[in-house]
């Protein structure tokens, strides 16, 4: 014996020398290790002497004083490190796992007894094949009434009498053999019936529970058959019930779903593995479905009930599933079955099967059924209700007015384009409820409304929903921050309208702000004309008329006979507001600004300045319908005056070399046309002869005509003056010292403007912007003298004669349109352009 | 809230979105929230050449804050408004000035 363990006979007693195997020998990894582990021991074939290099005889054999600290306490003899090695020992320990190792081995592979030429195949039905161990067991009359665990989560299903209490108390443990054998013969009144040749080998591991399931599953159709005749009388002899041939229907029916009957007991006995099958399967086949969810369900909801078990596919075959079927007699044992006739029992057979394939689909179906409870759902809607209620604007402030403020253009927009809100006062919850409807109603499309919506009872539930989420948004304390009880800290939460503020940016104090105000105020008065305090003085011209709107919006009912004080009051406080409003705008409009000597001020007249930007221009619409008529007629004589000046006449006059004007100017006119333009000219259309011509007096006084005459804008004021008063005097309500006064004026409007008369149309030809001229020109015409005409058509008669030529090689549609210009001035003073051939 | 409430009046027109990293994006607005983020559908990408493996993409969600710019249908604009709402929002700022 050596050490290690290792052959140590000498080469000499060997017969062949293991360093240099033979062919067939495999080869000795150990072969050169033996050998040197041979040198410092009783080798002899080496000579010490040769190997040895004197190393030793360097060392102090005496000094071991600290060989205890370099080897331990034992000292030299080393008792601990013996040749009783304990490798078993060593083995064992590691047993479990190799047990382990095994049981899972053969849990992938089908037992040898088993042996199928393939892996048990899952067919869904499994849980099905559970029943035949129940009733076999229940067959074998044990009497224990005891429930298993699991059956209690089927409610009505009364547990059959169980064999094996241990792996009920204690499902997933996993049974030896002989400890299923041994709880068998514990309980079983005939110990012989447990006794049955179970053909399982003697070295067959313990069983895991899904191992002998998926067995039992896999193998028991085949072995139904395979048991021989002989074997199933002698058990169920020995177990005492008398012996039955199989069902004839058993044929036509699965096995496996299959009532058990007697000729099921062998099948029990040869497969003593399967009785641990029976307690597992349920908590097998819900582990996966039902013991998550309810954790989690309380995660989400704490207030929430209990949740009811999903229903699921009971068991078939199971006896309260058999009960459940009319017209067939409740079968809540099996030992009812055996009392039936041949054709009930087959009936109930075929019945089972199919109500096991239903019970099947609706399984597979409903696998995560109940997963949530109505009231999960419920929460999670009203959560995305909530966001969607902020989202969409406040819908927790009191009054549309918020909410106006906050989505202001989209409230408008909609209002102007037709959106999903009709009417502007419908409250806001209604705002909300369409972009639901909008949004989640298919049938509606993005036209969907309320009436669309055809009885769908499923959005008014939603629409309650949304009424709940808002009152208790309404009820919710306003703090920004939640502590919820037990967590660690704060939770803040922004909204859409109060969204988390990235920056903090502290305003200056108000005094400061107030200060800065006065400052501005200030420099307004002392350069009242610089572009900027110009724009900003717009910008406040703008925010007053917004307010005006606003307060416009909420006019109370005017009052009338019957309303009481209280609101006449408001209404005349409503009034009063709406008065100091109107000041307001009308101050800031610096209308009445003294008006200084166009000649001694390089700065416009702070109007005019104001008419001068877009915005200004933009608002003057919206300014008129607020002013009253002494307010409007200022303005409008404010115009007149300053008609040279304003920026779409002095900026809009051709340069020699110009064909057109600047687009920037192009803009500006048309702006002017358009938005200043109507307001004038509804008003000057109601106004008295008196003003227009007073009103012509001043242009005729104040201003240059003949370089009016060549913009757009001033010949379509001009226009308009003329035409009015012509207006004025077919309608036949003039007295003759009115019209005399005017006709003083015109002519003098007529001997100024006569020499530029044929150079006032844009420059080519070829335009047909030249529409505006026209109408002037008719407009004059109408009011001419007949020597004044004559000399209208001499001055424009180039023109005339050029324009009408042009439109001869134009289109049809556009001479058409060229030819009725020319035909307004034409016609006016009676004329015709088909007269000129 | 300006650019939200702006951005919900565009639902179902044609926008085209730029992001940051340089994709342009044209498709109908479907939807948009406070983040501004934006789905779109029936899209498009500009430069289909250089953003193959978008071409066959219909609709897609883009994060709020990867838009460059959103280039607006300028019929769907109403631009008075807008000026109002500007000042509105403007406004609003200046009287609550802890926001």
């Amino acid at each position: 014996m050596s050490f290690f363990g290792f052959d140590t006979t000498l080469p000499r007693d060997r017969g062949h020398p293991r360093e240099a195997p033979g062919f067939g020998e495999a080869p000795d990894p150990f072969a050169g290790f033996s050998h040197r582990g041979g040198a410092g021991g009783d080798d002899e074939a080496l000579e010490f002497e040769d190997t040895y290099d004197g190393l030793g005889d360097q060392l102090d054999e005496t000094d071991d004083t600290f060989n205890d600290d370099t080897f331990g306490s034992s000292g030299l003899e080393a008792p601990a490190v013996g040749k009783d090695f304990d490798f078993f020992g060593q083995t064992a320990k590691v047993s479990d796992a190799i047990h382990e190792e095994q049981l899972r081995y053969t849990r992938h592979q089908p037992a040898p007894k088993f042996a199928q030429p393939k892996a048990p195949k899952r067919t869904g039905y499994e849980k099905y094949q559970i029943p035949d161990l129940q009733a076999s067991a229940d067959l074998w009359g044990v009497g224990s009434k005891q429930q298993a665990p699991e059956t209690i989560q089927q409610q009505t299903f009364i547990a059959p009498p169980t064999q094996t209490s241990a792996a009920q108390a204690l499902p997933k443990k996993i049974m030896s053999l002989e400890e299923v054998e041994a709880a068998m013969r514990t309980q079983k009144p005939k110990p012989k019936a447990a006794q049955a040749p179970a053909p399982v080998p003697p070295s067959y591991p313990p069983f895991s529970v899904a191992q002998a399931q998926a067995l039992a599953q896999a193998t028991a159709p085949p072995q139904q058959q395979s048991i021989p005749a002989a074997l199933q009388a002698q058990v169920s002899n020995v177990a005492g019930f008398p012996v039955k041939p199989p069902a004839p229907n058993q044929v036509g029916v699965d096995p496996r779903f299959s009532q058990p009957t007697p000729t099921d007991v062998p099948n029990f006995a040869a497969h003593p593995p399967q009785i641990l099958q029976r307690p597992q399967p349920i908590p097998a086949q819900f582990s996966g479905h039902r013991g998550s969810p309810q954790p989690r369900q309380i995660l989400q909801n704490p207030n929430r009930q209990p949740v009811q078990p999903a229903p699921y596919p009971r068991q078939f075959g199971s006896p309260a599933a058999a009960g459940g079927f009319p017209g067939a007699p409740v079968i809540t044992n099996p030992q009812q079955l055996l009392q039936l006739s041949e054709e009930e029992r087959a009936a109930f057979l075929i019945e089972d099967a199919k109500r096991a394939k239903r019970n099947h689909k609706i399984f597979l179906l409903s696998k995560d059924n109940g997963l949530m409870t109505p009231q999960d759902k419920n929460f999670i809607t009203r959560i995305q209700l909530q966001q969607l209620v902020t989202a969409t604007g406040g819908l927790n402030e009191p009054g549309s007015d918020a909410a106006l403020s906050e989505d202001f253009y989209y409230q408008v927009h909609n209002q102007i384009r037709g959106g999903p809100r009709q009417n502007p006062n419908q409250p806001l919850g209604h705002f909300a409820q369409t972009y639901l409807f909008q949004t989640g109603g298919r049938h509606g499309g993005p036209g969907g409304r309320r009436h669309h919506r055809g009885g769908d009872n499923h959005m008014q539930r939603m629409e309650q929903q949304v009424q709940r989420a808002v009152e208790a948004a309404k009820l919710k304390p306003k703090n920004k921050q939640l502590v919820i009880e037990g967590s660690l800290g704060k939770i803040s939460f922004s909204n859409a309208k109060t969204p988390k503020p990235l920056l903090n940016i502290k305003r200056q104090e108000s005094s400061d702000a107030s200060s800065r105000v006065n400052a501005d105020k200030k420099s307004i008065n002392v350069s009242a004309n610089d572009r900027k305090s110009i724009l900003r003085g717009i910008e406040s011209v703008y925010s007053t008329l917004m307010k005006l709107e606003d307060h416009e919006r909420q006019m109370p009912p005017p009052p009338t006979e019957e309303s009481d004080a209280a609101s006449v009051q408001e209404h005349l406080e409503w009034r009063r507001e709406m008065v100091d409003l109107n000041q307001t705008l009308w101050k800031e409009l610096k209308v009445m600004e003294p008006i200084v000597p166009k000649l001694s001020s390089p700065t416009p007249h702070p109007f005019i300045a104001f008419l001068s930007h877009g915005k200004g221009k933009k608002a003057i619409p919206r300014i008129f319908r607020h002013l009253d008529q002494e307010q409007r007629v200022t303005v409008l004589t404010m115009v007149v005056v300053h008609l040279d000046v304003l920026d779409v006449v002095r900026g809009a006059h051709l340069q020699p070399n110009e064909q057109q004007l600047p687009v920037a100017v192009r803009e500006e006119v048309e702006l002017f046309c358009q938005a200043v333009m109507p307001c004038l000219f509804g008003y000057v259309n109601e106004a008295p002869l008196s003003i227009v011509t007073g009103l012509l007096g001043l242009v005729i006084d104040g201003v240059n005509i003949q370089s009016v005459a060549y913009t757009k804008v001033g010949v379509g004021i001009l226009t308009m003056l003329i035409s009015r008063a012509e207006l004025v005097k077919q309608a036949g309500n003039v007295n003759e010292q009115e019209w005399e006064q005017w006709t003083v004026l015109y002519n003098r409007l007529f001997d100024i403007i006569e020499p530029v008369l044929g150079s006032i149309f844009p420059v080519s030809v070829h335009s047909s912007e030249d529409m505006y001229v026209w109408q002037f020109l008719a407009a004059a015409g109408i009011g001419a003298s007949p020597e004044q005409q004559q000399r209208l058509v001499i001055a424009v008669k180039d023109r005339v004669l050029d324009t009408v030529l042009q439109s001869k090689t134009l289109p049809a549609d556009m001479a058409s349109q060229r030819l009725s210009n020319v035909n307004l001035f034409m016609r006016a003073i009676g004329l015709d352009v088909e007269l000129l051939g | 809230m300006l650019f939200f409430s702006f951005f919900k009046t565009l639902v179902d027109h044609e926008v085209t979105v730029e992001l940051k990293n340089d994709i342009s994006i044209r498709g109908t607005l479907k939807s948009v929230d406070q983040f501004l983020n934006i789905k779109l559908d029936d899209i498009q990408v500009l430069d289909e050449l250089k953003y193959p493996h978008l071409s066959s993409v219909k609709n897609v969600f883009i994060r709020g804050s990867v838009v460059r710019y959103v280039h607006l249908p300028a019929a769907g604009v109403d631009t008075a408004l807008l000026e109002d709402a500007t000042r509105r929002e403007a406004a609003q700022q200046s009287t609550k000035p802890s926001r």
